[in-house]
Parts: structure tokens; C-alpha cells; sequence
């Protein structure tokens, strides 16, 4: 599905993108981005096929693809929720089925040059801790993602409904059991 | 898995522009359509149903387009309690904004977000999505129109709530019912907590390719049905009007949405006469009894061997015909079958029905030989929202005038 060979195309087909799409989950260069001296790692991150959960409280998730398409590695280091700053923890999701349980990542999420990181159901993903205000079907959700050069960028995250991603959370047991899905 | 419509590719059967192929190698990122890797791309083009339809352009697609063989009729209300205008207001953008992206997906292949099956909307079906608003949404984003005003009641008429109005309709076509199913699906599900659903109409007619594309279609009595519909550019004018008379919006249009039982049983009982004379055409063939092929005109001066009117005066294409150029309408029903009944779910897109729908059905309300078969169950009216170019979403010019 993903398709990175095209990289010289990249920045056309961006400019492209731009113009926008509805709710536009498709690639976006970071504003500024272009075949300058050097990139920081914000500029060089493409996101694509981004969405978040809805819920109306406790934990949810946010899914998407990051796609690197600088020549250094990408260090996610933090993601914070412009939206409702609700805390936002990265997870990576360990076993299958029903016994499967989710952590905290160690250290800063990784992208190689070239390579994606895929966000899914299952897999890892981005967390909402404990919802300030709910993740509304239809509405979109603004995530920060700061990187360990310092840089930043915002990615939308329209929000849809999806009654899957139930793994539980091995966390600080007390806080999460009554957040069974996210 | 070898099925070649199964897999979604980077090869773009859609206009020839640059910005098109560029989007078309990117495809990863969501802007090319999926399509048959493995099906000759010339078979792909020739077979008129199995193509994706254009979800951007002048008018939405769903329209003007020949029916495909499948459709369902969702007709939802939002969920507005306790906020207040402005909120409301938003709510409606975001609502259109999520359908733009959802249809956009859905009929060029891909899956909506979120979708748990996305290889069902693999194959290309012609599925078009075609969203309105009903009176109350304009009301409330200050561009009430004329044109879209609640429909007066007619004689006769025994409207089940169930079928009434409500705040969207959203209008999904498709030659295959799986694949239809599947973007209904979709659909609702992203709008489960925001929406409240108050009726799914499922209709169809003949399986792609049975019948002659512009030929109609047979109803559940028999007939052909179709047959005197506008076509080509009368077809445009009635639905949509010209530059100095567009319908509510330019570009935009009015649907009616009419659920008419007809009751089969009692039908069973009239005989080939009874029915073409009910009619004014032949069940066997179309033909009108002013002549003797399909194409002949409705004449309702020519008499028959008797000296009689060769189509009564009250025979439903008689009572039926438009008595002037505003008068014309684009009926785009589908035959329904469910637990509680069968017949037609009447949808007729038209500029204004003040001038075509309501005196036609005033007309046919008070005399049409059919009604004694027939009644209409459920109604209702939508402003029907014009095109998208890419990067807009459905409805967009509304919400820059009003906030
Ligand atoms: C269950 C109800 C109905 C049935 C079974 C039915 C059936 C038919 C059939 C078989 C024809 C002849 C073929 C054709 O030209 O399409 C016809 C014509 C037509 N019908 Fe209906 N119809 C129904 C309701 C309506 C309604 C509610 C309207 C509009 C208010 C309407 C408007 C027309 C018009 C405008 C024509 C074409 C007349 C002409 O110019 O020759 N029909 N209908
Ligand atoms: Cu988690």
C-alpha cells in the first residue's frame, strides 16, 4: 500500500496536496519545508491515513502512518494534544487476541530515513490517557509531535468510530480498569 | 486474491491532468483511485459498470447519472440537544466534512478511515454517494429557499412518519449490492452518536446490463417505467436550471423522496386491458395507446377505432404529462420490496418543485386511474448540494456566508 519509491515526486505531489482535501490525512510537508541546507526531523516527517478513536472519556488512540523522508532518522520524543491536552503517551502493544496488553515505548519512537512507522490497532500507537473532553466522530484532533532536535510539527487527526483496539493496558494497574477500550 | 479487482493499485483511470497522475503515483497517500491491476485497462474503461465514478465536479455524481442498479436512501437527524446555534452550526460542517472524505474514499475504492473492511469497496461498482439537507439544516445555516419548502399534503396520501422527513439524505448507488452494502455501512457507522437514523430505504431495479442503459426500468407491476423521461441536456435544465435560474443554489438541485406502496395483490386482479388503459401504455412493450412502439408520443388527441380517446383522460400518463417546460422533472426511482410492502421509492430531481413535482402530484392526487393501487406512504425534500472541486468539501460555500 505504501509507496515511497517516488521520493524525487515528493515535494510536487505535496504541493499538490496542499490545495487540501476534506479532511486532509494525506501526505503534508511541514510548512517550509524544502530542499534546503538541512531539514530538521519535523520537516522531514509525511503522515498519512491519520485518525483518532472516538470516545466520550478515558483512554483512546491514534492511528496513522509516519513516513520519514529525510536522510537522518526521526526521534519522536513527545506528542502532545493541542485539542484538549489530554496526556498523550506513545504505546507498543505486545501478544495477540485477548491476551494482548499495551506499554509505554522506551525512549523516542524511531523512523529510519526512507522507512515508515505504521500506527495501528494492535500495534503501536499514539494514547489519550485520560480525555479531557471526548473524541467526537467528525471533528479532528490536533496532535503535536516534537522531535529530539527540537522541532515540531502538527498532524490532524480526524476522529472516527471503530469498536476495535480493546487491548488492555499493563500501566499503573489502579488507573486503567475501568477504561477497558481506547 | 488473484481476482483483479481485489487489489487496489497506483494506476489512475481518471482524466488525464497532471495533477490527476501526480496524484495517481502518490496514491499511497489517498489520492488516486484504486483500480484492477491484473484487468486490461481498456476492459476496465469500456464497461460502463465497473468503473469508479468521479466524486469531484460541477454537480455531485448520483444525479444526472443513469441509475445504477442499487440504491438505499438513509435519512438521518442530528443529535442538536442542548446546543446552541453556533455549535450546531459546526456540528453540520464537521458532519459534511467527514462525508466529503468518507465518499471520497468509498468511490474511488478505498476504504473510509477507520474501516475494518476496506476490501469491500475494492471493486468498481459506479458507486456514487449524493448528499442533502433537509429544510430545518438550511434553515439553520440562514439559506432557507424557497425551492426546498415542506411539501403542501396531497389527497389521498397516508404519510408513515417512519419515511418522513429528515435533517440528511444521503443517497448511495451502486450496480453491485456488496459493495453498496458495505459503503452504507460505512457510512453510518461514522456517524453512529452524532446522527440519529430515521430511515433506510433500499431500492433497486435490474442487475447492470439486463436492460438497455436509458431505457427504464420495470416497476413492480410490469411496467415499464422511465420511458418519458428527460434526457441529455433537457434532463440538466429540469434538474438543475440555467445560469439565470438555478435551483436554491447554483449547481445545486431539489430531490423529492416519495415512498408509494403499490399493492400487488389487488393488482394481480386487473387484466392486460385494465392495466395499459390505467396506464396509457402497453405493459408488453411501453408503447403508448397513441401509437405503437416505445418511442411513439403520448398524444392524447388520437382516438382509437371507436372514436374514443386512445388514452383516457384520466390514465396515468395522461393525468401525468407536463403541461409546460417547467413542469418537467427527473424521476430516479427505485422498486422497493420490505416486510411491511412493496413499491416504488419515487425520487425525482428537479430545480423547483413549486413549479414541476407539486402541480403534477396535485394533478395526479386528485385523478389518476393508478391510484386506485397505489398510495404514498412517506415524503420528504432536500436541497441537494452542488459539486466539489478537490480540496472543498460538501457544502463549504455555506459556512463562509454564515459564520
Ligand atoms: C407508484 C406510483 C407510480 C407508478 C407505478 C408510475 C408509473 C409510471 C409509468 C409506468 C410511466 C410510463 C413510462 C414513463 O414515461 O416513464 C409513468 C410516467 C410518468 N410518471 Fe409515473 N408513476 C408513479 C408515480 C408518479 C408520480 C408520483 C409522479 C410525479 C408526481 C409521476 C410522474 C410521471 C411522469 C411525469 C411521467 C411521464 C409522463 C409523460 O410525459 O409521458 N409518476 N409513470
Ligand atoms: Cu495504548
Amino acid at each position: 500500500m505504501k509507496n515511497f519509491k517516488f521520493a524525487t515526486t515528493l515535494t510536487i505531489c505535496a504541493a499538490v496536496l496542499l490545495s487540501g482535501c476534506a479532511q486532509n490525512t494525506d501526505a503534508v510537508t511541514p510548512a517550509g519545508a524544502s530542499e534546503q541546507v538541512q531539514s530538521t526531523q519535523a520537516e522531514n516527517l509525511r503522515t498519512n491515513e491519520t485518525w483518532a478513536k472516538a470516545a466520550e472519556k478515558g483512554m483512546s488512540a491514534a492511528f496513522g502512518t509516519l513516513h520519514n523522508a529525510g536522510e537522518s532518522k526521526l526521534e519522536l520524543e513527545r506528542v502532545t494534544d493541542l485539542s484538549a491536552n489530554t496526556v498523550i503517551e506513545i504505546h507498543d502493544t505486545e501478544g495477540q487476541g485477548t491476551k494482548a496488553a499495551m506499554k509505554q515505548h522506551e525512549g523516542a519512537l524511531l523512523i529510519n530515513p526512507g522507512e515508515d512507522v505504521v500506527l495501528a490497532p494492535g500495534g503501536t500507537h499514539f494514547m489519550f490517557m485520560d480525555l479531557k473532553s471526548p473524541l467526537v466522530a467528525s471533528q479532528t484532533s490536533t496532535l503535536q509531535l516534537e522531535f529530539s532536535d527540537g522541532s515540531k510539527t502538527q498532524v490532524q487527526f480526524p476522529i472516527r468510530n471503530f469498536s476495535g483496539a480493546n487491548e488492555s493496558y499493563h500501566g499503573s494497574a489502579d488507573e486503567h480498569e475501568d477504561h477497558g477500550s481506547h | 486474491m488473484t481476482s483483479a479487482n481485489l487489489h487496489p493499485s497506483r494506476r489512475v483511470i481518471l482524466g488525464g491532468s497532471a495533477a490527476a497522475a501526480l496524484g495517481g503515483v502518490f496514491a499511497g497517500f489517498g489520492v488516486g483511485r484504486a483500480t484492477a491491476d491484473e484487468i486490461p485497462e481498456a476492459l476496465a474503461v469500456e464497461n460502463p459498470h465497473t468503473q469508479f465514478a468521479a466524486f469531484h465536479g460541477k454537480y455531485q455524481a448520483g444525479i444526472l447519472t443513469e441509475p445504477q442498479a442499487h440504491a438505499v436512501f438513509l435519512g438521518s437527524n442530528v443529535h442538536f440537544d442542548g446546543l446552541k446555534k453556533s455549535e450546531r452550526i459546526e456540528k453540520i460542517r464537521s458532519i459534511l466534512q467527514m462525508l466529503s472524505s468518507d465518499i471520497e474514499r468509498l468511490v474511488s475504492g478505498r476504504g473510509v478511515l477507520a474501516d475494518t473492511e476496506p476490501e469491500m469497496s475494492h471493486a468498481a461498482a459506479q458507486l456514487t454517494v449524493t448528499v442533502g439537507l433537509g429544510p430545518v439544516i438550511l434553515d439553520l445555516l440562514g439559506q432557507s429557499a424557497a425551492e426546498v419548502g415542506a411539501l403542501p399534503p396531497f389527497t389521498g396520501e397516508k404519510l408513515d412518519p417512519r419515511y418522513g422527513q429528515s435533517d440528511l439524505i444521503i443517497q448511495c448507488c451502486a450496480q453491485d449490492p456488496t459493495v453498496l452494502h458495505h459503503a452504507v455501512r460505512a457510512l453510518r457507522k461514522n456517524l453512529r452518536g452524532i446522527t440519529e437514523e430515521l430511515f433506510t430505504q433500499t431500492g433497486f431495479t435490474h442487475a447492470a446490463q439486463t436492460v438497455r442503459e436509458g431505457q427504464g426500468f420495470r416497476n413492480l407491476f410490469g411496467q415499464l417505467d422511465g420511458t418519458n423521461n428527460p434526457t441529455g441536456q433537457a434532463r440538466e435544465l429540469a434538474v438543475f436550471g440555467d445560469d439565470q435560474d438555478p435551483s436554491w443554489s447554483p449547481a445545486g438541485t431539489v430531490l423529492v423522496l416519495r415512498r408509494i406502496e403499490m399493492n400487488l395483490d389487488k393488482w394481480d386482479e386487473v387484466d392486460r386491458t385494465g392495466r395499459d388503459f390505467a396506464l396509457g401504455r402497453r405493459q408488453s412493450d411501453g408503447s403508448p395507446l397513441s401509437g405503437d412502439s416505445l418511442s411513439d408520443p403520448v398524444d392524447l388527441q388520437a382516438v382509437n377505432a371507436m372514436g374514443l380517446p386512445a388514452i383516457a383522460a384520466h390514465a396515468h400518463v395522461a393525468r401525468a404529462k407536463p403541461s409546460s417546460g417547467a413542469e418537467v422533472l427527473w424521476r430516479r426511482g427505485y422498486n422497493y420490496h420490505a416486510e411491511n410492502g412493496s413499491g416504488l421509492i419515487f425520487a425525482s430531481y428537479q430545480r423547483d418543485p413549486r413549479t414541476s413535482f407539486i402541480p403534477v402530484q396535485q394533478r395526479l392526487a386528485q385523478l389518476d386511474a393508478l391510484n386506485e393501487w397505489t398510495t404514498h406512504v412517506g415524503s420528504a425534500i432536500y436541497a441537494i448540494l452542488p459539486g466539489v472541486r478537490e480540496g472543498e468539501y460538501l457544502g463549504e460555500f455555506l459556512f463562509t456566508a454564515s459564520t
